[in-house]
């Protein structure tokens, strides 16, 4: 097959997103169903895209309307997109199959759209290969979002979702700007050829730009200090979207800004850049931890863990600067971080998928609400049980092969003060999971009333328990995926040289 | 003379981040993302200048050696829309607030913290 249909990953969502009005009275089943139904087509488009471009070595370059790049837009899709991709994709269903339960509150077909142009608009970032369409897709994404923050209509959600876009406002004027003045010093918007060009342009005029689009994207990247939106909105908005905040939003923003800064790796004043990104990463972390350590309700708790798991990859992706790009360090360091990615989106998935099902078994998410959570509902019970142990750390669990890995390449690279924080900061975590993992198994005494737990959340939790295991037992299946992913972020050279430019426009 | 232009925008953005950094009304600060949007849109399209050249538009005496450059204006098309939408959004969630707190005043609007 021609690896031009790679464009029905934007396409499919789209197009169904905006056929939801068409069946909005055929109800509430119907709505949620065809949803259901556009994700596992795009999981069956993902998963043909995963394979193809790892069996053949090759990234599918989409070449919209059959214009050369740079003169039309393209989208890349290479061994980090490809598995990214597939990983929205694979979210977005488990959570599709959660809205049958979590989702009461009309109007449903509203939703319904926003919550595929979610999805779109992440894909589409990953994917994207020229930077002002990843501005427009972020924009996609970020509009949706505000709007699904704000879904719930009380008061606590329109808030949050008001500071949201405050922050994300500010944040995509700045992107815009960086983006002026990257147009203004190169003549072009395709990242092949920016990444050409970037040794040529004059270094402080790309140091500015940089700084500006990492403060663009830093919004959407929840890096510290331009994440103060991020606790509210995941508190107030709906369990599935929360999670799916967690799983790939997040990620979606944090490539967006890895893939941009790699790009001007050829740049003289890159690696000043990079050591702004390694401060910023080790606050997010810190400030992450320390803010969830205070928090009573759970939800909130979580994702301020969240947040500084993000500034953990953040960190490891930021580590480049200082080793160099093409060190083993920075191979190292790079593909932990991915490892850290994909092993955060299965944790935090599986973590508000749980918390989201005791919301709405129990009627909130206060840690009051847990105690003697084990007797009334075990099998969510014993879920946050393994999700809480894997993101703490603890050996037989994903998370810890990554956090090792990123700890080691932190050393390596010299920067051991982060390193030193971080481990304090893992401490930290480690408390606050476990006075939650103590308060639903050993508290609460006198509730015992058992409540029957619904068998498809049932088996999804398992099934995402079972791959956190499976990771943590052999991680070196995923980790040879990984690599390969780091190394199409890290590699600029192979990424340009898999762009098949027509050469128009002058060098700067 | 180009760069007059250049001053003129970034002032733009820089009244319209004051704005949203300094204003307690909600309104005014949505009015100030407005302005910095609009002061982004002005530096896009005067990087694109070229001092004595017409629009864009292939006609009769407009060449591409007649024209100023296309592709930031393309881009201010787009960002325009997207800022119409984000102010729209944002407009209806301010309207939601003030149903459910009574006012627009950001330092009372602070039920989610901590």
């Amino acid at each position: 097959m021609n690896g031009q249909y790679a464009a029905l990953l934007i396409a499919i969502p789209l197009i169904s997103a905006f056929f939801v009005p068409l069946i909005k009275k055929a109800g509430r089943k119907a709505i949620l169903s065809y949803v259901i139904a556009v994700t596992v087509a795009q999981i069956a488009v993902a998963a043909w895209v995963f394979k193809r471009v790892y069996t053949t070595g090759k990234p599918i370059i989409v070449m919209a309307g059959g214009w050369k790049p740079p003169v039309g837009i393209n989208l890349y899709i290479g061994y980090f997109a490809a598995l990214f991709v597939l990983i929205v994709a694979i979210a977005s269903f488990l959570m599709a199959v959660f809205n049958l339960r979590a989702m009461k509150t009309e109007p449903l077909d509203k939703y319904a759209m926003l919550f595929l142009l979610l999805m779109l608009g992440a894909t589409g970032m990953i994917a994207t290969g020229d930077i002002f369409n990843l501005f427009v897709f972020m924009e996609i994404t970020s509009i949706t979002a505000y709007a699904l923050v704000a879904y719930n209509k009380t008061g606590e959600a329109a808030e949050a979702s008001m500071k949201y876009m405050i922050l994300g406002g500010i944040g995509s004027s700045f992107f815009l700007i960086g983006i002026a003045l990257i147009y203004g010093a190169t003549g072009t918007l395709n990242m092949a050829q920016l990444a050409q060009f970037a040794g040529l342009v004059n270094s402080t005029v790309v140091q500015a730009a940089l700084a500006l689009l990492i403060f663009g994207l830093a919004v959407e990247a929840e890096l510290f200090p331009l994440n103060a939106w991020a606790p509210d909105a995941y508190q107030a908005s709906p369990h599935p979207i929360t999670a799916m905040f967690a799983a790939f939003v997040v990620k979606a923003g944090l490539y967006a800004m890895v893939r941009v800064l790699f790009l001007f790796q050829a740049s003289s004043g890159w690696s000043g850049i990079m050591k702004l990104l390694v401060i910023m990463a080790t606050l997010t972390v810190v400030f992450g931890e320390f803010s969830a350590l205070r928090q009573r309700d759970v939800k909130r708790m979580v994702a301020y863990s969240s947040i500084s798991q993000i500034g953990l990859a953040a960190f490891g992706f930021a580590l480049v600067g200082k080793a160099g790009a093409s060190t083993g360090v920075a191979s190292l360091a790079v593909s932990a971080a991915v490892f850290h990615m994909v092993n955060h989106a299965i944790v935090k998935l599986l973590l508000f998928l749980a918390v989201g099902y005791v919301a709405i078994a129990l009627g909130g998410t206060k840690l009051e609400h847990f105690k003697g959570l084990g007797r009334r509902m075990p099998v969510t019970a014993f879920s946050i049980t393994i999700a809480a142990f894997a993101v703490v750390g603890i050996p037989m669990f994903n998370v810890f092969w990554s956090k090792v890995k990123l700890l080691i390449a932190g050393v390596e690279a010299g920067y051991t003060w982060s390193v030193f924080l971080i481990l304090g900061a893992s401490v930290v975590e480690a408390v606050y999971y476990f006075r939650l993992v103590h308060t639903m198994w050993f508290s609460g005494e006198d509730v015992n009333e058992k409540i029957s737990e619904s068998v498809p959340i049932m088996a999804m939790m398992l099934a995402l328990v079972a791959v956190i295991i499976y990771i943590g037992l052999y991680p070196n299946t995923v980790w040879h995926v990984v690599q390969k992913a780091g190394s199409d972020l890290l590699n600029v050279g192979s990424y340009v040289k898999h762009v098949p430019l027509i050469n128009v426009g002058v060098r700067p | 003379m180009i760069s007059a232009y250049y001053f003129g925008s970034i002032a733009l953005i820089m009244i319209g981040l004051y704005t949203v950094l300094v204003k307690k009304n909600l309104l005014k600060i949505l009015v100030g993302l407005s302005i910095m949007e609009t002061g982004v849109n002005l530096l896009l399209i005067s990087i694109g200048y070229i001092s004595g050249r017409s629009a864009p538009i292939l006609s009769e005496g407009v060449g591409p050696n007649q024209a100023v450059d296309p592709i930031p204006q393309a881009l201010v098309l787009t960002a325009i829309v997207i800022g119409v939408a984000t102010t729209a959004m944002a407009l209806s969630v301010a309207i939601l607030l003030y149903k459910k707190y009574g006012t627009l005043n950001i330092e009372e609007i602070r039920r989610l913290r901590g």
